[in-house]
């Protein structure tokens, strides 16, 4: 048995060895996470670089990326600022993560360019990570905040705002695009689509997926009750009533089918819901500076307000099996007659239950004259604290995945709202892709600000007290309002 | 003698003290307990200290904390989301914890009753414990599903017509309640089996012999000597019930109206989508505050003679 001081000795002895093996784990990941050395490469290299090589452009048109119409003489851009070649490629190995939230076919698509584009340039490795939404989100967050974030980074418009004003966001490379400016990029999309990825006039990212919120209806329903979907579109909120009354089927007490619902499965559904209300009665969810909440703005009031009479006479929340994680349930299974859903669910709707049998409308609007819609979406970004070398070759591939929208709309229903993509013969076959590009066309974007989320918690729970707990859509935006007031404060 | 070996002989060696073979062998178990202390300190005790600095600071994980003071948990006692999602976990862990203690304990009596076949009733019972959060949340959504899922199915052959489950903020912390009540039961069941088991046959001998009945039996003789097992359930189910994220977060994410909004899952929101680390650590604090407190007195209420477990 060990006396007094022997013990005493042990564990000085064992606290020491904890000490040191814990302090030589952290070294350990201090090391593992140390960027690598910068490798000295100078901008103005790639500015003089005058050459294509062939080999390069041969390879292009073999994987099917448009052509690229740099000329041999010189680096002025072409008209297409996705083509190939506008910029001397890095020689030396360069190594890239790039980070995505899981959708089956998307993360099939994207693995497919990253195997395309290391076939293109042998030197270049693209690590890939897929994580499911909520995962990503925060793993994102955490390895962004110490510095161990991927070279391209997938986040859904909500988060971008926060992650420009934390300052981890890597402004576009027009070196790496045949673009003099911004503006060449900006020509080459329909609409105010960049405008999400755009912070004090400089572009931050690439969306490679715009959603308009469409109006998506079950054409079997719309004839079981002598309805036409052409011609019988709501086209205003008072048709959305009449029509969903018509649709909404109960019996024995019990709803069958709701005629309209709005989404409850995800409060960032029901703010993308909302927001266009809001707008189409006049106002915003916050001023222009983003200074002021406008939660209990007469305009929200009456959003609020019609929302609640639209799902009185339409819907029936309590009926649902749609989750965050499956949104579009209740319109596969036939629960619902209309549902507001985006161009992504196209491939999911077609390989379900309903199949073709549906056809899509644009958002109803309280003046169908001056229409208010709205879009959602997902960018690429680059991060900023990474190699110059990494940075260009991960704007490079940004450039490479995004240079073809048909094919995102092809394999994985991802609309890039560009210039030219309804010629395409895919996009001539897209069921209703004229409906959501014009959507896109009268679409102001999600709510983009660093207080986004809170907002969408505070909105949220102010439907839900009003459509779950019966409290009028006064009081409850009233309590929201100062919920909001008192965030605002607290910066 | 030479002029080195005076010195040799000069040189007073102290005495070391030798070990003998049962010291040696504490010594090993000492060092193989390194590995695991290392682990509890990089992953336990220097994040937890880390987050009680954070708590006192203003920190949105990409710049550098700025010292505030009391001003995060000044503002958590005025925050009514953060009230509500107090009362929420509040109401989570009553009703979740006592009837998990009655049904464990009644599922362990049930199992040891059982002579044949034992363990296969024992996997069947622990299968809840094992599936996938997800697999849980999946499940329970269909069968809460209204008006014909499962559950109303069966409330309506007793008379009692479908109930919203998830949709009203009323029943919507009930279901995730009678979730955790079903799947918290089978694992406390297997502490109690453990804790009967370790119980000597021969107080219920002795019991019989005094007359006892199963009732009498149960109160003075199974419940006095379960009583370290008792604090271990109980404890444990509390601190469990505290930390509950997944089930409120795949089902509900806090809805309706907040009603499950528990206090786990408004520390993530408020940590990882809003970026208020600082607020997000106080929270934390606050919890981790009332774990310690409950559990400290859970102690000493079970402690009997000045014996702690």
């Amino acid at each position: 048995m060990l006396n007094l001081s022997q013990k005493s000795n042990v564990w000085r002895l064992v606290i020491a060895a904890s000490l040191l093996l814990g302090l030589g784990l952290v070294a350990a990941q201090c090391v593992a996470v140390a960027p690598p050395a910068e490798k000295a490469v100078e901008p103005a290299e790639v500015v003089e670089t005058v050459e294509v090589e062939e080999e390069v452009v041969e390879e292009v048109v073999a994987t099917a990326v448009p052509e690229s119409e740099a000329t041999e003489e010189s680096m002025a851009p072409s008209g297409d600022p996705f083509a190939e070649g506008c910029w001397e490629f890095p020689t030396e190995d360069v190594t890239i993560q790039i980070w995505w939230h899981e959708y089956g076919p998307f993360t099939a698509y994207v693995n497919e360019l990253i195997e395309r584009y290391q076939a293109m340039h042998p030197n270049v490795t693209i690590e890939p990570l897929v994580a499911s939404q909520t995962d990503v989100n925060q793993k994102l967050t955490v390895a962004l905040a110490s510095g161990t974030g991927p070279d391209i980074l997938d986040q859904d418009i909500s988060f971008f705002a926060q992650y420009y004003d934390k300052g981890v966001l890597e402004p576009i490379n027009l070196d790496v695009f045949c673009a003099d400016s911004q503006a060449d990029i900006e020509a080459a999309y329909i609409g105010s689509v960049l405008e999400g990825v755009t912070f004090d006039g400089t572009m931050y990212g690439l969306p490679y997926q715009t959603n308009s919120m469409s109006f998506f209806m079950s054409t079997d329903a719309f004839e079981e009750v002598g309805l036409d979907p052409a011609n019988d579109a709501p086209k205003t909120w008072d048709d959305l009533k009449t029509v969903g009354a018509a649709l909404k089927k109960v019996e024995n007490g019990a709803t069958i089918r709701k005629g309209y619902d709005f989404p409850y499965q995800s409060q960032r559904w029901q703010l993308q819901a909302f927001q266009p209300m809001v707008e189409q009665f006049g106002s915003a969810l916050l001023n222009e500076d983003q200074t002021e909440c406008l939660l209990n703005s007469e305009a929200a009031v009456n959003a609020l307000t019609l929302w609640k009479e639209v799902t009185d006479v339409t819907g029936d929340p309590n009926t649902t099996l749609t989750s965050p994680t499956d949104p579009n349930r209740d319109f596969m299974d036939g629960r619902v007659a209309i549902w507001m859903t985006g161009p992504w669910a196209t491939n999911q709707l077609l390989d379900s239950e309903i199949k073709d049998h549906w056809a899509v409308t644009s958002l109803p609007q309280l003046d169908p004259e001056n229409p208010h819609t709205m879009m959602y979406g997902f960018t690429w970004g680059v991060n900023k604290d990474k190699p110059e070398v990494n940075k260009m070759v991960a704007w490079d591939f940004v450039r490479f995945m995004l240079s073809n929208p048909e094919e995102w709309l092809q394999k994985a229903s991802f609309i890039q709202p560009r210039v030219g993509l309804l010629e395409t013969e895919t996009a001539k076959n897209f069921p209703f892709i004229d409906v959501h590009l014009k959507d896109v066309e009268t679409a102001t974007w999600y709510l983009r600000s660093v207080y986004t989320n809170e907002v969408v918690q505070i909105v949220g729970r102010a439907i839900e007290r009003t459509i779950f707990q019966g409290v009028d859509p006064k009081t409850s935006l009233d309590q929201a309002q100062e919920e909001c007031t008192s965030m605002l404060a607290g910066e | 003698m030479s002029f080195v070996a005076t010195m040799v002989a000069g040189i007073k060696r102290r005495p070391r003290p030798r070990l003998g073979l049962k010291a040696k062998h504490s010594m090993w178990g000492y060092l193989f307990l390194v590995p695991a202390v290392a682990i509890l300190l990089i992953f336990r005790i220097i994040p937890m200290i880390e987050a009680a600095y954070y708590s006192f600071t203003k920190y949105d994980l990409f710049s550098p904390p700025q010292f505030v003071g009391f001003k995060n948990y000044i503002d958590l006692a005025g925050d009514p989301v953060f009230l509500q999602s107090a009362r929420a976990s509040a109401l989570y862990v009553v009703g979740s914890v006592i009837p998990v203690w009655i049904i464990s304990l009644a599922l362990a009596k049930l199992i040891l009753s059982v002579s044949r076949f034992r363990g296969w009733f024992r996997g069947i019972i622990f299968m809840p414990v094992i599936m996938s959060m997800v697999v849980v949340a999946v499940l329970w959504r269909f069968l809460y599903y209204f008006p014909s899922g499962m559950v109303n199915t069966f409330l309506g052959m007793v008379g009692i017509p479908p109930v919203p489950w998830l949709t009203t903020p009323n029943t919507a912390l009930l279901s995730i309640i009678l979730i955790a009540i079903w799947r918290a039961s089978p694992y406390f069941m297997v502490i109690f089996t453990a804790g009967l088991q370790a119980i000597p046959e021969t107080y219920y001998e002795a019991g019989k012999i005094d007359g006892t009945n199963a009732w009498t039996e149960f109160w003075y003789i199974t419940l006095p000597l379960l009583r370290p097992t008792f604090l271990l359930v109980v404890v444990m189910s509390v601190i469990v019930a505290l930390k509950v994220f997944a089930v409120p977060q795949l089902m509900t994410n806090g809805g309706p109206a907040g009603a499950t909004n528990v206090v786990p899952l408004q520390i993530y929101k408020t940590g990882f989508e809003f970026f208020r680390m600082g607020k997000a650590s106080a929270m934390s604090m606050f919890l981790f505050a009332v774990m310690m407190v409950f559990s400290i007195i859970q102690i000493r209420l079970f402690s009997t003679s000045g014996e702690t477990e």
